[in-house]
């Protein structure tokens, strides 16, 4: 056996360790990710009258709600029909039935999205088949939409169960698409977003472009709502009627890559106009999208547009020198970090280590030709599938300047010495983050006010006297 | 979310078959929401606290994803129980077993990271995949020098409670009265049971323990380091703070090493001054006792002073009170010292000893909340209006929808209220809570109704 009196704290701060640690192959330390029946919930929520129903052990619905409640500081709605250790052995059926019952007694939604947590799935639950009993025992009303998805966490990530649960959705509420009936609607998908400002600058956004569009889902009301007096069970989201013609679309624009594969196949499948790009952070991202919204349109991008661009680009000649050159670390969902990744690299900064929990084959390769486009991509390595434990020892055994991610990196950043700027899914320990778009135009200049703004901070803190001055 | 089964005769025998547990602590229905948390929360919830020692959760991300460092226990040492360990069992380890991945896990964990002991915690899937985790570790024990105690807790076997019970088994089995040397019983020493050091708060009590010449051998298991633990059996005392669900811990340590047990609670000037002269009193030292009653009236007077002008501001303020455990009855008397007077009150996850004490304390004229649900909680506060609530922080965000003043005083809290300091934090931090300018903003109409523009 190994000596064990050398793994101190020092010791991990080795590159002896950090190898030691690359090596780790089964146990996970700090994970960057949640699971699947998170971002089905996530989902769910942006629509219309939804009460997202975890089939599953009650404790899951519990985590999901606090976790996201703490990001958000709002209530979140959701419900479990609380499978104990007797529906382990005979089934979830039971409670599955019961729960619809009770849940539409209780709470009167116009749509149910159930989703499974792992113990429905490891004991086999055919969630279909017990929604056709409940149905037909008149638990609750056969013309009660109910939508299902399949969501076990011992695969993929929350992104996984978000796109399980939004196919589950278009399947349980669109009518089929009919030739004739094709409406003149662009669906938006934004994919796994837990900034309501974002979802709020692309609808203002297409505003501006005078598209029709519905935006599938929409959250933004829900984990952002007004404070009015009272309180709303079922403040927002996609209303029902455009999700019943979801079908029947011009076409679907998917605003992430790797949060809706399944759904995307699905719809191509049946012969909806389909077209995925990357999340739109940076002006490269952003302008993909208004190129595309405007060939939708036929018309010509709006002066509003442009301008907006111009403030964006104005502001990055403005901060270009603080963030040129800089190394950065990242982590996050795969399609936070291409935006972000694409964003460092109009600026100039060095991404060095990106750091993907739930990454893919494809974003790996995704985000090796990103990195190989820019002379600025080519320090950067993908740790594909590593947790922020590895993360750790990349920030103390080759040091950058700055940490992207969302709260979980604060031990790595406070080890290593170095700010973390908050980006991603939880922020738990500030405040408002999600109430300003990373996305678009204003999503650069919002970027660039944070990374810059914290470096700053960082200079006026530890600079002596002779160099504290007023100008930076 | 909020229910009304009253309403919905849903209640029949099912719901109350939970053993052991009262109605206020009745299994939650399918369907009904989701307010409870499981089994396996309820073991970490107790053994996360303890700081030097590696807790590993044998589970998919979800159990570990969710929950690494999520609660505000606090250590004045090690950090390594923050660290978010997990198997993260996949696909493959649902169809081949997940033993080797976990007993790989207990070796990396063992060999790098320098735990006094890891906990291995079960989880619904490692449970109906059948993996055993008892037989891993002890032969991962086998090869290390350190204990590797597995936690049995899977999600489905119920609420909380049994979680808690749970965890209090593990330790009275594998953890207290393991140390080497003396068994022998240290002269005014306690144990704090159930005291979770959340924000701190064992920290404002230790310092009034130690100027009575109290030793405080453990929290069992707040900012709790292993070795500790497993002295635990020496002390004079135990003294059971908070859930309930730790009296099998107490009674059975009552019965095998002879430590009588008694309830106490932190919370509050009246209640703190109860529970250190009824330890000095159990302690059975006429000494401690006679200084203890000096010690507590010049601490109460001293804090009383300085909260003064706290209780100027918030007294006759109108509150609604709804917690679990011992601060049920706990921040009755609390409030009681601030001059706020309780319009309702109700509990979740405490006994009927609690609740009847909670009933007993209150003005006969307080309301019961009978339907403890988040439907019922809106509903007390849209017929009340009470200037200020205080409860756990699943209903904050639903209190800030009402307009109304909230103050967290469960895990989610970032301040300590326990002891005498913790008094004054309390109602420093009320205070500012009910007397935000923003409430004000808040019930101004917008805009403004005609008559008032006038």
């Amino acid at each position: 056996m190994e000596n064990c009196t050398k793994a101190t704290t020092a010791w991990l701060n080795t590159v002896e360790y950090k190898e030691l640690n690359f090596a780790r192959e089964k146990l996970v330390i700090n994970p960057a990710k949640a699971c699947q029946p998170l971002g089905a919930l996530l989902c769910a929520l942006g629509v219309e009258g939804c009460l997202p129903f975890t089939h599953g052990s009650q404790g899951c619905t519990a985590y999901f709600r606090s976790t996201l409640s703490r990001h958000f500081r709002e209530p979140v709605a959701s419900v479990s029909d609380s499978m104990t250790e007797d529906s382990a052995v005979f089934g979830g059926q039971t409670n599955l039935i019961d729960g619809l019952k009770n849940a539409h007694a209780l709470y009167k939604p116009k749509v149910i999205a159930v989703y499974t947590s792992c113990m429905a799935e490891v004991i086999g639950d055919d969630i279909k088949a017990y929604l056709g009993n409940a149905k037909q025992a008149d638990a609750i009303p056969k013309d009660l939409p109910v939508a299902l998805a399949n969501t076990p966490s011992f695969k993929g990530s929350h992104i996984t169960g978000y796109d399980s649960m939004l196919k589950g959705l278009i399947e349980c509420l669109a009518t089929p698409r009919q030739a004739d009936k094709i409406n003149d609607r662009m669906y938006v998908v934004p994919g796994f977003d837990t900034y309501t400002a974002n979802l709020r600058e692309y609808k203002r956004i297409l505003k501006l472009m005078k598209v029709p569009f519905t935006l599938l889902p929409d959250n933004s009301d829900v984990f952002d709502a007004p404070n009015l007096g009272t309180y709303q069970l079922y403040p927002g989201g996609t209303p029902l009627t455009e999700m019943n013609d979801a079908l029947n679309a011009a076409k679907f624009l998917f605003l992430q890559t790797f949060s809706s594969p399944t759904t995307s196949k699905y719809l191509s499948g049946l012969d909806v106009p389909v077209e995925t790009l990357a999340m739109p952070i940076g002006i490269a991202g952003m302008d993909k999208f208004i190129e595309s919204v405007a060939k939708f349109t036929g018309a010509d991008v709006p002066e509003e547009i442009t301008f907006e661009r111009g403030l964006a680009i104005d502001a990055m000649t403005d901060s270009h020198p603080y963030i040129h050159g800089k190394k950065f670390a990242l982590f996050g969902d795969p399609d936070l970090l291409i935006g972000l990744v694409t964003f460092l690299l109009e600026m100039g900064g060095l991404p060095v280590h990106i750091v993907c929990t739930n990454s893919t084959p494809t974003f790996k390769k995704a985000m090796a030709s990103l990195l190989a486009s820019s002379p600025y991509g080519q320090e950067a390595t993908l740790y594909a599938n590593k947790d922020l434990w590895h993360l750790r020892s990349l920030l103390v055994t080759e040091p950058v300047d700055m940490l992207l991610g969302d709260s979980h990196g604060k031990w790595a950043a406070r080890d290593a010495n170095i700010p973390l700027v908050r980006i991603g899914f939880p922020i738990t320990d500030r405040v408002n983050l999600h109430r300003s778009p990373i996305i678009g135009y204003t999503g650069v200049i919002n970027l660039i006010t944070m990374i810059t703004n914290t470096f700053l901070d960082e200079v006026d803190r530890n600079s002596t006297e002779a160099h504290f001055e007023m100008m930076r | 979310m909020f229910t009304n089964l009253t309403k919905l005769d849903l209640l029949d025998k099912k719901c109350m078959s939970d053993a052991g547990s009262p109605k206020l602590c009745m299994k939650a229905l399918p369907g009904e929401g989701a307010e409870r948390s499981c089994a396996y929360d309820g073991a970490r919830v107790v053994l996360m606290p303890i700081t030097d020692v590696a807790h590993l959760v044998h589970g998919p991300i979800a159990c570990a994803g969710n929950s690494w460092d999520n609660r505000g226990a606090r250590s004045s040492g090690s950090q390594l129980f923050r660290r978010g360990l997990t198997t993260d069992i996949m696909e493959n380890d649902v169809v081949y077993g997940g033993e080797t991945k976990l007993k790989e896990s207990i070796l990396e964990i063992a060999l790098r990271h320098t735990p006094k002991a890891i906990f291995v915690y079960a989880t619904c899937v490692s449970s109906v995949i059948g993996d055993d985790v008892n037989k891993v570790c002890e032969e991962a024990e086998k090869e290390l020098t350190i204990p590797v105690i597995p936690v049995n807790c899977p999600g489905f076997l119920g609420d909380k409670n049994i979680g808690n019970r749970i965890a209090g088994e593990v330790l009275f089995d594998r953890v207290i009265g393991t140390a080497e040397g003396s068994d022998e019983k240290i002269p005014l020493s306690i144990n704090l049971i159930g005291e979770y050091n959340i924000a701190g708060d064992i920290w404002g009590v230790i310092p009034d323990l130690q100027n009575l010449g109290i030793t405080l051998l453990t929290a069992i298991t707040g900012d709790a380091k292993f070795e500790d633990l497993r002295s635990a059996h020496r002390a004079s005392l135990n003294v059971l703070i908070c859930s309930k669900s730790l009296t099998n811990l107490v009674r059975k340590m009552e019965i095998k090493y002879g430590i009588p047990f008694m309830e106490g609670s932190f919370y509050g000037i009246h209640d703190t001054s109860e529970t250190l002269i009824n330890i000095a009193k159990a302690l059975k030292d006429p000494d401690l006792l006679e200084r203890t009653l000096v010690y507590v009236q010049k601490r109460e007077d001293e804090t009383r002073k300085t909260i003064a002008g706290y209780k100027a501001l918030l007294e006759n303020k109108q509150a609604i009170l709804f917690t679990g455990g011992v601060k049920t009855w706990s921040m009755v008397s609390t409030l009681a010292e601030l001059g706020i007077n309780i319009l309702a009150g109700g509990t979740q996850n405490s006994t009927p000893e609690d609740f009847q004490r909670m009933k007993e304390l209150m003005d006969p004229s307080a309301q019961i909340i009978e339907d403890t649900s988040s439907a019922g909680f809106l509903k007390i506060i849209a017929e009340k209006k009470p200037d200020l609530i205080v409860a756990g922080g699943k209903t904050k965000y639903l209190a800030h929808k009402t307009r109304t003043p909230f103050l967290d005083i469960n895990h989610g809290r970032k301040l300590p209220y326990a002891g005498y300091q913790g008094m004054i934090q309390f109602a420093e931090t009320l205070t500012r809570t009910v007397l935000s300018p923003v409430w004000g903003l808040l019930k101004q109409d917008f805009p403004p109704k005609e008559d008032e523009q006038a």
